[in-house]
């Protein structure tokens, strides 16, 4: 079965670098699409369906913890599993990302295994698979 | 926070970024703006960034066009003469984004810090970040990669 995701960051290559690293990880990806912001996120929701959702935290307009929430308050993008891609490592922020709804955290920089286990265990969590 | 930790953690943060996102390895790195035969030659591409937190300050990496194009060509998958200024420009911001962030959770792995966006500076002016507590460039082979971290104040 095809993985149809939809990634959000706003820097273009980082997009580009995640893309990639999905098709060198071995997960069979289909429609992969791109937003740069939450906002634009959740426009991109409204039309098409995904089985994940790869967000950076830290985005202009409407960054990845505000996305989190409009998701999980959404009857139907809170069953979407949200894997958080960031930066930043400090157990505060990981905390409240996954407090705030998402299934998973990688951070950067990291190696297609990395990003797959992630990915494979988020989408467990909610097809409740462990 | 001594000058060794800080050098310590630019030199594996910037090695640890450079193998894991963009393929390519250190060839060579010392503390220092440059390597002393490089005559003070400005790199041509830099991204600079602020940070708020304990401690706060600013980071900053740069790096000859040719270099973030080699460096561009890795992170992107595909050959260097197909990356444009563009997105070797991306790269070079986004490099400082990771680069910065690793840095910070290997002095202070328990604080919490607020990054702002990577910007490109024009060379020359790296204004924020003048006076650098520690500066490390690296010799990638193609070039020669600087990064500064400032710190305004101390834990």
């Amino acid at each position: 079965m095809e993985l149809h995701v939809l990634i959000v960051d706003d820097s273009p290559a980082m997009r580009s670098f995640i893309r990639r690293v999905l098709e060198l990880s071995g997960l069979k990806v289909g429609r992969c699409l791109e937003a740069s912001n939450g906002e634009e996120a959740l426009r991109v929701l409204e039309s098409n369906w995904v089985d994940a959702v790869l967000t950076d935290i830290n985005m202009p307009q409407m960054n990845g913890e505000e996305l989190l929430r409009r998701m999980s308050g959404h009857e139907v993008f809170r069953s979407i599993p949200v894997l958080v891609v960031s930066t930043d490592r400090t157990e505060g922020r990981i905390r409240k990302m996954l407090t705030l709804g998402a299934k998973g955290y990688v951070t950067k920089p990291f190696t297609p295994e990395m990003l797959r286990e992630e990915l494979e265990h988020s989408l467990g969590v909610i097809h409740g698979t462990e | 926070m001594e000058p060794n930790e800080i050098q310590g953690a630019l030199a594996s943060a910037v090695e640890e970024v450079l193998e894991t996102m963009c393929f390519a390895g250190v060839l060579a790195s010392a503390e220092g703006s440059a390597p002393p035969e490089a005559d003070g030659v400005e790199p041509a591409l830099a991204a600079e960034l602020r940070f708020q937190g304990n401690p706060s300050g600013g980071f900053r990496v740069g790096a000859s066009m040719r270099l973030a194009r080699v460096v561009g060509a890795g992170f992107l998958g595909r050959e260097e003469m197909e990356v444009t200024d563009t997105q070797a420009g991306e790269v070079v911001c986004e490099l400082a984004n990771m680069i910065c962030g690793s840095v910070l959770s290997r002095l202070e792995s328990e604080a919490a810090f607020q990054i702002s966006h990577p910007e490109l500076t024009p060379p020359g002016q790296g204004a924020s970040c003048a006076v650098a507590a520690a500066s490390r460039w690296f010799d990638l082979g193609d070039g020669i990669l600087t990064v500064s971290l400032e710190l305004q104040q101390t834990v």
